[in-house]
C-alpha cells in the first residue's frame, strides 16, 4: 500500500512540476499570467520617508529658485517634446542660471571639474533594484533587476575600456542592496560620479520613453510617483535624512548632476532614435529620488527603456539592445567627460 | 495495429538539448545523443574559407582551425556574451547542428526542451527561444540544474550544482518548479579556473610559451583537489625548444580556488531552506557539469560541510549528457496538450 501511495506522490509532483514549466514558457511568449506587474515592497516607514523628501523638496523650491536651478527651468512634465541635437553654447534644458556663482561656474560652458582640473578617478554604476526588489515585471516576465544588471554590467566593460576612470558597481549580482548601502559604498570608494539604471514602467501607456533625473524637486504627479517606487527600499532612518539633506548646498553637485544628465540623454536619444522612431524623449528631469540625494557627487539616474511596452520588453531580450544602451551610456559619460574637447559617437 | 496514440508519436522526434558555456550536447528520442564544443566559427575571408573548406565550423574543429576563423562562444559567463550579433548567430548554428546530428527524419516534428544555464534564462530567455524556434515545431526552455533534476528523478528535497564553465548553478528542488529563490549562480567557475592556472604558470614559467586553450586542456586532464598520488608534468616550449614542466601545484591552487564560493554557497542555499528539511537536503547533494570531474571535489565538499551534521555528496554519472538526457524526460513526459500551444 505504502508504495503505491508514495508512487502517487510522486507522479502527482511530476505533473505540477510539468505544468509549472509549460506555464513559464507560456510567460515568455507573453500569454502567461496578465496579472503580473510591478510588485515593490512598500512598508510604512518608507511612505514616511518619501512624505519627507516631498515636504523637503517642497519647502526648498524656493530657495534653489534663488540660487542653483534657474527660474525658467521647469521641473519634470509629462508631456513629451521632441529633441534636437545639441548644439555648442546652447542649454539644452532652460536657460542659464541666474545667480552669481551660477553665472561664474557657467562661463565658458564648462563643466565644473574641467574648470577646476578635476578628474573622474572613479565611476560608480548603479544596477537599480536586485535581489528581493525585481523593479517593474513585463508581461513576458522580464525583470527590471535583471536587464539593469545586465545593462550596468556592459557599461562597466565598454568604460573600463574606453576611459581612465576606475570603474565599480553597487552590486555585481542578483542581490539586495538598500539605497543607503548604496550610497554608502559610492561614498567609501570615493567615486567621482555616480550613474543608476533603470526602466521605465507606464502601464497606461504603450509608449516608449527614455528619460534621466538629476536631484531636485518636482511638482509632477508622475515624477513623484516614480521617485515614491524607485526610492522603496532606502531604510534611512530620519536624523540621517537631516543631515543628507544639508548636502543639497553643493551647488557644485546640482549643475554638474545636470549637465551629466543633459549628456546622458541626448545621447541615449539621439542613438535609440536611429533604432526606433516610435521612441519618446522626456527629457532631463529633476526628481526626489533618494539615492540621488545620498551621494555628493554629479549623480543621475537613467530609465533607459520602458518594460511595460510589449515590442521594448522583446527587444530587450535581444542583447544587441542591451549592449547598444549600454554604449549609448558609455557615450553619454564620455562625452559629458570630455565636454568641450571631443563628442563621442555611440559605436558597436 | 498499432494504438492511435503510438502512431501519433511516431512522426515526432523528442530532444532534449543542453545549451552550456563549454560544450553542448543533445540526447533524442531515436536514441541519438552527441555532444560538440561550445564554438563556432566562421572563415575570416575567402582565402580561409577555401583552406577550411567549410562555410561555418563547429566545436573541436573551429578551435582547430581558430587562426582562420571568427571564432565565437556564445554563451561565455552563462549568457550570450559580447560579439553581439555574431553570438546570437552561433547559438541559433550550434542549435541546428545539433539538431541535425540527431538525424531527424524529413518529416518529422520535433519537440524539444532547451536547458541553459540558469542565468542566461532571466535576460536571454526569448533571444534563446528566437534562435531555436527556426529549427523545431515546438519548444520549451528550462534552466540546466532543473533539467538533470528532473531526468535523475530528484524531484524532492534535493540540491544540484552544477559546475559549469562559465557558471555554477545552485538549484534547489522540492517538489515543484524551483523559483528564483531556490537558485543561485556564482562565477567562480571553469572559466576562472582556467584563468588562475594560466597566470600561475606564467608566474612560475615567464620563458614558457602556452595559451589559454593549451591551460584549458591541461585542466581537463589533471584536475584535482586536495592531493593525489601523481606528478604533473607537460610539454611547454621554451625558445621553440619543447622542455618539460612540473605543474601539478599550480594544477590544485587554481582548482581549490573555486572552493570557498562553493561552499558558502553551498551552506547559504541549505540555511535559506526550511529547518525541517535541511537534513534531507544535505543528505541529497548532487554535482553535475564539467566541474564535477574535478578529481577529489565531492569528497572535499562532503568534508567542509561536516560541521554543520552528516551530509553526502555525489556526483551524476555521466556529466556530459545529464543535461541533455534530463531535457529529453521532460519533453518525452510533457503532455500534447502542452505541447500544442508551443
Amino acid at each position: 500500500m505504502i508504495p503505491i501511495l508514495a508512487r502517487k506522490n510522486d507522479l502527482r509532483i511530476r505533473q505540477n512540476i510539468l505544468r509549472g514549466v509549460y506555464e513559464e514558457n507560456l510567460l515568455m511568449l507573453g500569454r502567461g499570467h496578465p496579472a503580473l506587474s510591478r510588485h515593490r515592497p512598500f512598508p510604512l516607514k518608507k511612505i514616511l520617508l518619501y512624505a519627507v523628501v516631498c515636504l523637503f523638496a517642497i519647502l526648498m523650491h524656493g530657495q534653489y529658485e534663488g540660487t542653483s536651478f534657474s527660474p525658467s527651468e521647469t521641473p519634470a512634465n509629462i508631456g513629451t517634446y521632441r529633441l534636437s541635437p545639441p548644439t555648442a553654447g546652447v542649454s539644452w534644458e532652460g536657460t542659464a542660471n541666474t545667480f552669481e556663482f551660477s553665472d561664474f561656474v557657467n562661463s565658458g560652458n564648462l563643466p565644473l571639474s574641467h574648470m577646476f582640473g578635476l578628474k573622474i578617478r572613479t565611476i560608480m554604476i548603479d544596477a537599480g533594484h536586485g535581489g528581493a526588489d525585481s523593479g517593474s515585471i513585463g508581461k513576458m516576465g522580464t525583470k527590471e533587476k535583471d536587464i539593469t544588471l545586465d545593462i550596468a554590467k556592459r557599461l562597466k566593460t565598454h568604460l573600463v575600456k574606453t576611459s581612465r576612470s576606475h570603474v565599480l558597481m553597487t552590486r555585481e549580482d542578483d542581490s539586495s542592496v538598500p539605497l543607503h548601502k548604496r550610497v554608502a559604498l559610492t561614498q567609501e570608494a570615493k567615486a567621482d560620479l555616480f550613474i543608476s539604471i533603470h526602466l521605465n514602467y507606464l502601464p497606461r501607456k504603450p509608449t516608449n520613453i527614455i528619460e534621466t533625473y538629476y536631484f531636485g524637486p518636482s511638482n509632477d504627479e508622475k515624477t513623484l510617483r516614480l521617485a515614491k517606487q524607485e526610492n522603496a527600499g532606502s531604510e534611512y532612518g530620519l536624523s540621517d535624512f537631516k543631515e543628507v539633506m544639508e548636502k543639497l548646498g553643493k551647488t557644485m553637485k546640482l549643475q554638474e548632476s545636470k549637465e551629466f544628465a543633459k549628456s546622458i540623454q541626448a545621447n541615449l536619444f539621439l542613438n535609440s532614435r536611429k533604432h526606433s522612431e516610435d521612441i519618446q524623449n522626456y527629457g532631463v528631469k529633476r526628481a526626489p529620488f533618494v539615492v540621488l540625494l545620498g551621494v555628493d557627487v554629479p549623480a543621475v539616474l537613467a530609465e533607459v527603456s520602458c518594460l511595460s511596452n510589449d515590442e521594448e520588453e522583446r527587444e530587450l531580450s535581444s542583447e544587441t539592445h542591451r549592449e547598444n544602451i549600454a554604449s549609448y551610456l558609455t557615450a553619454g559619460i564620455l562625452d559629458y567627460l570630455n565636454k568641450g574637447a571631443i563628442t563621442y559617437e555611440a559605436k558597436k | 495495429m498499432k494504438p492511435k496514440n503510438e502512431q501519433k508519436q511516431d512522426n515526432l522526434l523528442f530532444v532534449g538539448i543542453d545549451l552550456g558555456t563549454s560544450r553542448s550536447a543533445i540526447s533524442s528520442s531515436n536514441g541519438m545523443r552527441e555532444w560538440i564544443e561550445s564554438y563556432v566559427g566562421w572563415p575570416r575571408d575567402f582565402i580561409a574559407e577555401q583552406v577550411v573548406g567549410k562555410s561555418v565550423l563547429f566545436g573541436a574543429e573551429a578551435l582547430q582551425h581558430r587562426l582562420s576563423l571568427d571564432l565565437c562562444r556564445p554563451l561565455e559567463r552563462g549568457i550570450i556574451k559580447e560579439g553581439i550579433e555574431s553570438s546570437e548567430r552561433a547559438v541559433k548554428e550550434i542549435i541546428r547542428y545539433l539538431i541535425d546530428l540527431a538525424k531527424p527524419e524529413p518529416d518529422q516534428k520535433i519537440h524539444a526542451v532547451v536547458g541553459v544555464p540558469a542565468d542566461s534564462l532571466k535576460v536571454n530567455k526569448l533571444a534563446i527561444r528566437k534562435a531555436v524556434t527556426d529549427y523545431v515545431h515546438a519548444l520549451m526552455v528550462v534552466s540546466e540544474p532543473f533539467a538533470i533534476a528532473y531526468g535523475m528523478n530528484l524531484l524532492n528535497n534535493a540540491l544540484i550544482i552544477d559546475i559549469g564553465a562559465g557558471t555554477v548553478d545552485f538549484c534547489i528542488m522540492h517538489g515543484t518548479i524551483p523559483s528564483e529563490e531556490d537558485q543561485k549562480t556564482i562565477f567562480t567557475a571553469g572559466d576562472y579556473i582556467d584563468e588562475q592556472l594560466f597566470n600561475y604558470l606564467i608566474e612560475k614559467y615567464p620563458n614558457s610559451r602556452f595559451n589559454k586553450n593549451m591551460v584549458r586542456q591541461f585542466k581537463e586532464k589533471f584536475s584535482f583537489v586536495r592531493d593525489i598520488d601523481e606528478v604533473i608534468r607537460v610539454e611547454l616550449p621554451v625558445n621553440g625548444k619543447p622542455v618539460i614542466h612540473e605543474i601539478k601545484d599550480e594544477v590544485r591552487r587554481s582548482c581549490e580556488s573555486i572552493l570557498p564560493a562553493l561552499v558558502e554557497t553551498t551552506t547559504e542555499m541549505i540555511a535559506r531552506f526550511d529547518p525541517e528539511f535541511q537534513v534531507k537536503i544535505k543528505n541529497n547533494i548532487i554535482l553535475a557539469g564539467g566541474g564535477s570531474l574535478i578529481r577529489h571535489i565531492a569528497e572535499y565538499l562532503q568534508d567542509a560541510l561536516k560541521e554543520y551534521g552528516t551530509c553526502k555528496v555525489t556526483r551524476v554519472t555521466e556529466p556530459l549528457f545529464a543535461g541533455a538526457d534530463g531535457a529529453l524526460r521532460l519533453a518525452q513526459d510533457m503532455p500534447s496538450k502542452y505541447w500544442e500551444t508551443l
